[in-house]
C-alpha cells in the first residue's frame, strides 16, 4: 500500500469502487454547498482496503440553518438522491437534525448504501468534525474521522465489525499516529482493556 | 433416533471463541499483506468483492 502522509493529509491512488465513487458523490454535493462534514464510520476502514462492504456511510455536518439546508436537500435531490426518512426538507431539518437524530439519504429507488448525517451532539462529535483528516484519494478531497480517535471509538463500539476495523486501521497506521492523541482517547473513553485485542494478546 | 442432537453449549462458547480468534488473526494478516501490495493490486481484488456483494 503507498500512501503519502503530509500535516493531517493522506494522499494514495486506488482503483475506486462503486462505493467510493457514490461517497465521492456524496460529498461533492457538500462541498459545493460549503458545508463542513467528517466521515466517521466503517467506511474509513473500507476506504484502506478492509475486506468487507456496508450498507450505510455515518456522517457529521456542520450545524446550520434552514435555508442552507434546503439548498443541500435541493442539490441532493437535482443529482438523484433522496431522504429514506421523510420527503418533507422542514421536517427532515426540524423533526430530525435539530432533534439530533439522523437523517438518511440514498441514490433514489435504493435502499443502500446509504448516507446517516447528524449535527453533531457530544464534544466528541465536534471534536472529529474539527480536528478532521483530509484523505486525498486519486486528486479527489473527502474529510474522515481522525485515527487517534477512530481506532479508539472502535474499539469502544465494540462489535466484532467494529473490532476487526480497529485492528485493520490499527495495523495499517499504528507507527503513524500521535501516540498521546491515541493513548488519551483510549483512556477517556476506557478501552485500555480492549488495546490488548489490537496487540494479539488475548 | 433422536429428534434433536446433542448440544453442549460450553462446546459450542469455545469454539465461536476460537473462530473470533482466527478471524482477528486473518485481519492482521491481511493488513500485513495490504501493506506490501501496489494500491492497483488490493484495490482491484477489494473491487471484485464489492461488486459481488
Amino acid at each position: 500500500m503507498e500512501l503519502e502522509f503530509s500535516k493531517n493529509k493522506i494522499i494514495f491512488e486506488k482503483e475506486l469502487s462503486f462505493l467510493d465513487r457514490l461517497v465521492f458523490e456524496f460529498t461533492g454535493i457538500l462541498d459545493k454547498q460549503k458545508i463542513d462534514y467528517v466521515i466517521v464510520s466503517g467506511y474509513i476502514a473500507i476506504l484502506f482496503g478492509r475486506s468487507r462492504n456496508t450498507e450505510d456511510i455515518d456522517l457529521f455536518i456542520e450545524e446550520m440553518p434552514l435555508k442552507k439546508f434546503l439548498g443541500f436537500w435541493k442539490e441532493l435531490y437535482a443529482q438523484g438522491f433522496e431522504c429514506l426518512n421523510t420527503s418533507d426538507p422542514k421536517e427532515a431539518f426540524n423533526d430530525y437534525l435539530k432533534e439530533k437524530l439522523a437523517v438518511r439519504f440514498a441514490l433514489k429507488e435504493n435502499f443502500e448504501p446509504n448516507f446517516e448525517l447528524k449535527f453533531p451532539k457530544t464534544d466528541l462529535n465536534w471534536y472529529s468534525l474539527k480536528n478532521k483528516l483530509i484523505a486525498e484519494i486519486n486528486k479527489k478531497k473527502i474529510n474522515i474521522s481522525k485515527m487517534e480517535l477512530q481506532i479508539p471509538f472502535k474499539l469502544y463500539l465494540g462489535s466484532d465489525k467494529d473490532i476487526e476495523d480497529a485492528i485493520h486501521l490499527w495495523e495499517l497506521f499504528k507507527d503513524r499516529l500521535n501516540m498521546e492523541l491515541f493513548n488519551g482517547f483510549i483512556k477517556r473513553l476506557k478501552v485500555e482493556e480492549k488495546t490488548k485485542l489490537l496487540e494479539g494478546k488475548t | 433416533m433422536k429428534k434433536f442432537p446433542k448440544i453442549d453449549l460450553k462446546e459450542l462458547e469455545k469454539e465461536m471463541e476460537l473462530n473470533r480468534q482466527q478471524r482477528l488473526e486473518f485481519v492482521r494478516m491481511y493488513a500485513e499483506w495490504l501493506k506490501k501490495t501496489p494500491n492497483k493490486v488490493w484495490s482491484s481484488q477489494q473491487n471484485r468483492l464489492l461488486n459481488k456483494q
